[in-house]
């Protein structure tokens, strides 16, 4: 990702995240909740930041929305995944193929299988063919990475708030106060 | 089926097709950490696969790990306006 782009991205992806953070009564939450909570709010934030430039974030905002808490999105993929290519499969054997060396079938078979298994981690990667799942892939990739970025920032900066003000005892909401002023003003 | 349509076009399209994934394939390649490759350019494109998906499954275990510690931080109490400006004022 170019610097502009990608200095867009996380600013959006960070404005999302917190927002959807500060709208999650994570407090009442359990442990376990509330890292669920943090993981979707995550996600819908890269998606919503990534915008309609391809179809893995169309697919993340849809399997985050439909399955509300239990089964991972991952999982919901990959099984439709693996419906469709048993189906392949039985069709090909059928077929009476033009006869290639067997090391190239391997290479070929080989390839095949890891698409497959590609296709179950790109949200969206069942319906697209080859070519498209590959652009899809790394579009994702580098969004990944970006969002990973942020995250550990957010952390290490919520890490080092709560540290400060247990060390100096220093009251968080009027350091707020104060640096809200200096950024309005 | 469509599969077996495609697969009779295959002898004549096949050519063109693997072209384009080849290429998209060493560009694939390019985005992985070197660790995960030599970065010589004549990775297998199964190897490029392999390498992608495990990328792609230790990203995902970063952003679990990521919003567990997040969400220990939260423990305390919820997420307050004047927490979230100061993230983005030191962030941003």
């Amino acid at each position: 990702m170019r610097g502009p782009t990608a200095k867009a991205f996380k600013q959006g992806f960070l404005r999302s995240f917190l927002l959807s953070l500060k709208s999650c009564r994570t407090g009442d939450m359990s442990l376990q909740e509330r890292k669920r909570a943090v993981r979707s709010s995550a996600d819908a934030a890269m998606a919503t930041a990534r915008g309609g430039g391809a179809i893995w974030p169309r697919a993340l905002l849809a399997s985050s929305s439909s399955s509300p808490s239990s089964s991972s999105w991952p999982g919901l993929l990959l099984n439709a995944a693996k419906v469709k290519t048993t189906r392949c499969k039985s069709t090909a054997r059928r077929c009476c193929r033009p006869k290639r060396s067997s090391s190239e079938m391997i290479a070929r078979r080989l390839v095949r299988k890891r698409t497959k298994i590609l296709r179950g981690m790109v949200p969206g990667g069942e319906l697209l063919d080859s070519v498209s799942l590959l652009r899809e892939a790394m579009d994702y990739v580098v969004h990944l990475r970006a969002q990973v970025a942020v995250l550990r920032r957010v952390s290490n900066a919520m890490h080092h708030m709560a540290a400060t003000s247990y060390l100096t005892g220093l009251d968080l909401s009027r350091l707020a106060q104060g640096l809200l002023h200096r950024v309005c003003n | 089926m469509s599969s077996r349509r495609s697969r009779s076009r295959q002898s004549g399209s096949s050519r063109i097709t693997d072209e384009q994934i080849s290429d998209l394939v060493s560009k694939l390649q390019d985005l992985l950490p070197e660790a995960r490759l030599r970065g010589n350019d004549r990775v297998p494109s199964s190897r490029v696969l392999q390498e992608t998906c495990s990328y792609i499954r230790s990203l995902h275990r970063e952003v679990d790990d990521l919003s567990e510690r997040l969400s220990e931080l939260l423990a305390t109490s919820d997420m307050s306006t004047a927490q979230a400006a100061v993230i983005r004022s030191l962030l941003m």
